[in-house]
């Protein structure tokens, strides 16, 4: 069973008016539980309403989205879903443990369980030492590692993020693709990632969808291959051929 | 720290003021204002002589003697005045901040009501206090015996202070509780959450900054509401009714009707640091990173 099956996907906003937007057009796309799906393109070609169609946040006009064999809509309602921004999205009233708790809360898991469950993804997230801070006392960085933990805290079969390191500096961006990798690897989780960055996507992912533009649609689908990351990744031949790859089937969508 | 230095910087205003007025006061008298011959000074400014402005020591001075037919020193009596002007308007404080997040809750809910009815909410506010305070009053007296309870007028009293208190809440509350950003609304919807969920552990903690705001403009608007309201409703006791009193016995005690005036605005602050220390207990901790 594919952990994402889109099946002739369209998203029309406005239809009818004279706003109408074709926002995405025959959108077909399966995942594999397990993968590391990254989403590229211009802005305007509907990466991230792609996301949203496969959060069920928004409806596709015409086709199907299913998710773990169900209809997103039930995936969605059956919490099969951790989600991150492209900001944190933290409540500033709450501490960095409780943050992570909330998800915890609306499923009704008990007081010692989210306890313990949040102090499980602080140590994940390398920040167990800041349970009771505010999110405001925390660097952009570690905001966005809150986020990450709290999308992870349920154990949700698939993560879905929208840009989630976008506002990061760089030394601290390469720092959180580690730290998501790493994550990725331990938990099995299925990762569908949405990114401006070239060499972002080539060093996350396990497939990277390049999309075009007016109306949005999968242009290429390229296999990355590259196995284990290391530090040394960054620097390697086949990393540098495969970013080329990506810019050169990003240069045709774009003509 | 902090507190020493804003107290410092609180008691080097008050002494800045009250040499103003000292200053002023005495140039008034050295150029003898009676005979017109300045054109602001007595004229568009009040005259400087004791009955308009008596001297600051005077006005003090006051809080400490005790008037004819009286037991208790003047500052006392004025404590005593106060503890029953703020219990009324702390009744409608409440009242009126629980019916102002109803109604903000409404709106926020309904988007239809919010065209409808905010237009009424807003007109509300147009009528002078004045004018609907011994209507009020009068209705309490002969219709509002509905009541499990017995009416009593300082009960109109307090219904006047929830008519202002209401307001600053509804608008500022229904501003906080539409301000969660999209990403977080749609994480709640991405969790399945309901309505309930999403107004408990979103919407409303979201709102407690706009509301802080708001209960500090209510919690002083609610004084003043008990005030207007004493002297329309002729309760005994009360600021209100104080400085009625004293501005029917200026001639003979103006010092008094400036003591009394002072009181009051001793009472608002009173409140209103009353409603920023809580603020500071509840928001506090959310950092920078909190809104407004």
């Amino acid at each position: 069973m594919n952990a994402i099956h889109i099946r002739g996907a369209t998203k029309v906003f406005n239809p009818g008016k004279s706003s109408q937007v074709e926002a995405l057009a025959d959108i077909d796309l399966a995942v594999e539980p397990g993968e590391f799906i990254t989403l590229i393109g211009p802005s305007g070609c509907g990466k991230s309403t792609l996301l949203r169609l496969i959060s069920s946040l928004a409806l596709p006009t015409t086709g199907s989205v299913e998710v773990n064999g169900k209809p997103a809509e039930q995936a969605r309602l059956d919490r099969d879903y951790g989600m991150a921004f492209q900001t944190s999205g933290l409540f500033d009233w709450r501490t960095v443990a409780k943050n992570i708790e909330l998800p915890l809360e609306l499923m009704g898991w008990s007081k010692a369980d989210r306890r313990r469950r949040s102090s499980e993804m602080l140590e994940l997230v390398k920040l167990g030492d800041f349970a009771k801070h505010h999110p405001s006392e925390l660097s952009g960085g570690m905001q966005q590692r809150v986020a990450i933990a709290r999308a992870l805290a349920f154990s949700p079969s698939i993560l879905l993020m929208d840009e989630p390191f976008g506002a990061l500096d760089e030394m601290t961006r390469e720092h959180m693709q580690d730290e998501l990798l790493r994550i990725w690897r331990d938990t099995g989780t299925t990762l569908v990632f949405v990114t401006h960055s070239i060499p972002e996507a080539v060093y996350l992912s396990t497939r990277v969808v390049v999309m075009s533009p007016r109306p949005g649609r999968i242009a290429a689908v390229i296999d990355v291959g590259l196995g284990d990351r290391q530090a040394s990744t960054r620097d390697d031949p086949a990393f540098f051929s495969k970013v080329t790859e990506v810019r050169a089937a990003l240069r045709e969508v774009e003509g | 720290m902090r507190i020493a230095r804003q107290t410092a910087t609180f008691v080097l205003f008050l002494a800045l003021l009250a040499g103003l007025y000292t200053g002023y006061k005495a140039f008034g008298q050295a150029i003898d204002d009676r005979q017109h011959g300045w054109a602001v000074v007595g004229s568009v400014l009040p005259r400087t002589d004791d009955l308009n402005m008596p001297p600051i020591s005077e006005i003090f001075g006051q809080f400490w003697e005790t008037p004819g037919g009286q037991d208790r020193i003047y500052i006392r009596i004025l404590l005593d005045e106060a503890v029953f002007t703020l219990r009324e308007a702390f009744a409608g404080f409440l009242v009126g901040s629980a019916i102002g997040m109803a109604i903000a809750l409404a709106l926020a809910q309904w988007r239809r009501l919010e065209q409808g009815l905010l237009p009424y909410v807003i007109a509300s506010q147009t009528i002078p206090l004045i004018a609907i305070a011994p209507i009020i009053v009068i209705w309490g007296r002969k219709n509002f015996d509905f009541f499990p309870w017995e009416w009593q007028d300082w009960m109109s009293v307090s219904v006047i202070a929830t008519y202002l208190t209401f307001f600053p809440v509804a608008v500022n509350g229904l501003r906080g509780l539409q301000s969660p950003r999209p990403e977080n609304r749609e994480l709640m919807e991405s969790y399945a959450a309901n309505w309930g969920q999403t107004l408990w552990r979103l919407r409303l903690p979201a709102s407690l900054p706009y509301l802080f705001a708001a209960l500090k403009i209510a919690a002083t608007a609610s004084i003043v509401g008990a005030i207007v309201g004493e002297i329309s409703a002729g309760v005994e006791g009360g600021l209100g009714r104080r400085i009625l009193r004293e501005a029917f016995n200026y001639t003979t005690g103006p010092d008094r009707l400036f003591a009394s005036v002072l009181g009051a605005a001793v009472l608002g602050i009173f409140v209103f640091l009353a409603v920023t220390g809580v603020e500071r207990l509840v928001v506090g901790r959310w950092g920078r990173g909190a809104a407004a």
